[in-house]
């Protein structure tokens, strides 16, 4: 078993984050089973964790936290398993503090997932202060994302984790599945042969995967990124297979991930507090 | 809660106060009307704070489904929506009166990853 050990940060930037990640997973083969090694970390963010647990709970892959400053933490993100029921979520849940645990949601629970999400929802609020008019812009995104798990992805089980940095002024959220990917969604639903960039533009186009025409139309994650980065002027990242988009100062960038292949779709976005009412339903077509 | 000649199916008791998931709605609202033995049928959004597209999309579905069918037909309203669960029906059934595709344009700077990486 090939053991991956997981670099320290260099930055808090989400490009560093990006960078991290691409590291832990090039040059690895598909669904091949590693050994994760936190034992060098100092900390970590949701586009690193999130990511490698549900890899770990995805494949037979381990990790090793020996000497691991931050082991406390880990365990308070309740790494790798999370919790995937309203009483785990209760309980891991304290008041007051910076994170949401990695949640795993499950297909199979029906209406006690729909209450679980709500209630990852409510903390997300809670956590950034926001006023009853700035909630939907964020509860958007988070619905619009999960929802395609279920939706697209082939796979019965999500990941989400939020970490607030209150000294600096933003939260992260990430969204993880390791299901078929949005070029397999395009080949499988559509009949389209697409490269991995070229199905990320597509999603990003709005063109649907759904191949019923009486189905809502493919804009939910295309209109998810524009609330995040226009309505929350916030920073966007996409990556499924061996592809991603970063997105953030009103540039947009698509990145080949030569080397690397990403089983599923990983979204993780920053965004600060909002300040004032917003509108989402401008955004939505 | 049956009243005379209707039933009030309050959301926020069946489900949650966010409405995510098309699949959950499915299930358990579409089981909640065929229990019902009234023809009139009120959904209630008390405490909903927020429905996503793809529920209204279903709820809306599900109404017309409910209409058209020679059995078990029901007229089914919405009451108690707050602005936003309001405007995102309004939407919905906007898209669907429109709907015709919308080109969007996305056209991403194609950067290699060692030019990103070599900007931290």
């Amino acid at each position: 078993m090939e053991q991956v050990i997981i670099p320290r940060n260099t930055s808090d930037l989400i490009e560093a984050q990006f960078e991290v990640l691409y590291n832990v997973f090039k040059d690895k083969s598909r669904d091949e089973d590693l050994e994760f090694d936190l034992s060098q970390i100092q900390w970590v963010h949701p586009l690193v964790i999130l990511p490698i647990s549900a890899y770990i709970n995805d494949t037979h892959s381990k990790y090793i936290l020996e000497s691991c400053k931050i082991s406390t933490y880990l365990d308070a993100m309740k790494f790798p398993q999370g919790v995937d029921s309203i009483d785990l979520f209760r309980q891991a849940i304290i008041s007051g503090r910076s994170y949401i645990p990695i949640t795993v949601f499950r297909k199979a629970t029906g209406v006690f997932r729909e209450k679980l999400e709500a209630m990852f929802q409510e903390k997300i609020a809670e956590m950034l202060g926001a006023i009853k008019e700035t909630e939907s812009a964020i509860t958007y995104p988070i619905s619009e994302l999960v929802t395609n798990i279920f939706e697209h992805s082939k796979k019965d089980i999500g990941f989400i984790c939020a970490q607030i940095y209150r000294n600096k002024n933003y939260l992260d959220i990430c969204i993880v599945d390791r299901g078929r990917g949005i070029t397999k969604a395009y080949e499988e639903e559509k009949k389209l042969q697409l490269s991995d960039e070229d199905a990320l533009r597509a999603a990003m186009r709005g063109e649907s995967t759904k191949p019923n025409l009486e189905s809502e139309r493919g804009f939910g994650i295309q209109t998810s990124k524009n609330i995040i980065c226009e309505a929350l002027e916030g920073q966007f990242i996409l990556i499924s297979g061996a592809a991603g988009l970063l997105i953030r100062k009103g540039k947009e960038n698509l990145i080949p991930l030569p080397e690397f292949y990403w089983q599923g779709t990983i979204v993780a976005f920053r965004i600060t507090k909002p300040l004032g009412p917003i509108d989402i339903y401008k955004f939505l077509h | 809660m049956n009243q005379n000649n209707s039933t009030i199916l309050k959301m926020v008791d069946l489900l949650a106060p966010i409405l995510s998931s098309r699949d959950v709605i499915t299930d358990v609202i579409k089981i909640a009307l065929k229990h019902t033995n009234t023809r009139l049928v009120f959904l209630d959004f008390i405490d909903v704070k927020f429905i996503s597209r793809s529920v209204a999309h279903e709820l809306l579905m599900i109404q017309n489904q409910f209409e058209h069918t020679i059995f078990q037909k029901k007229e089914i309203r919405f009451i108690n929506m707050n602005e936003d669960v309001r405007k995102m029906f309004a939407i919905v059934k906007d898209s669907k009166t429109h709907s015709e595709h919308t080109k969007i344009e996305f056209n991403p700077k194609k950067i290699d990853i060692d030019s990103l990486l070599s900007k931290i």
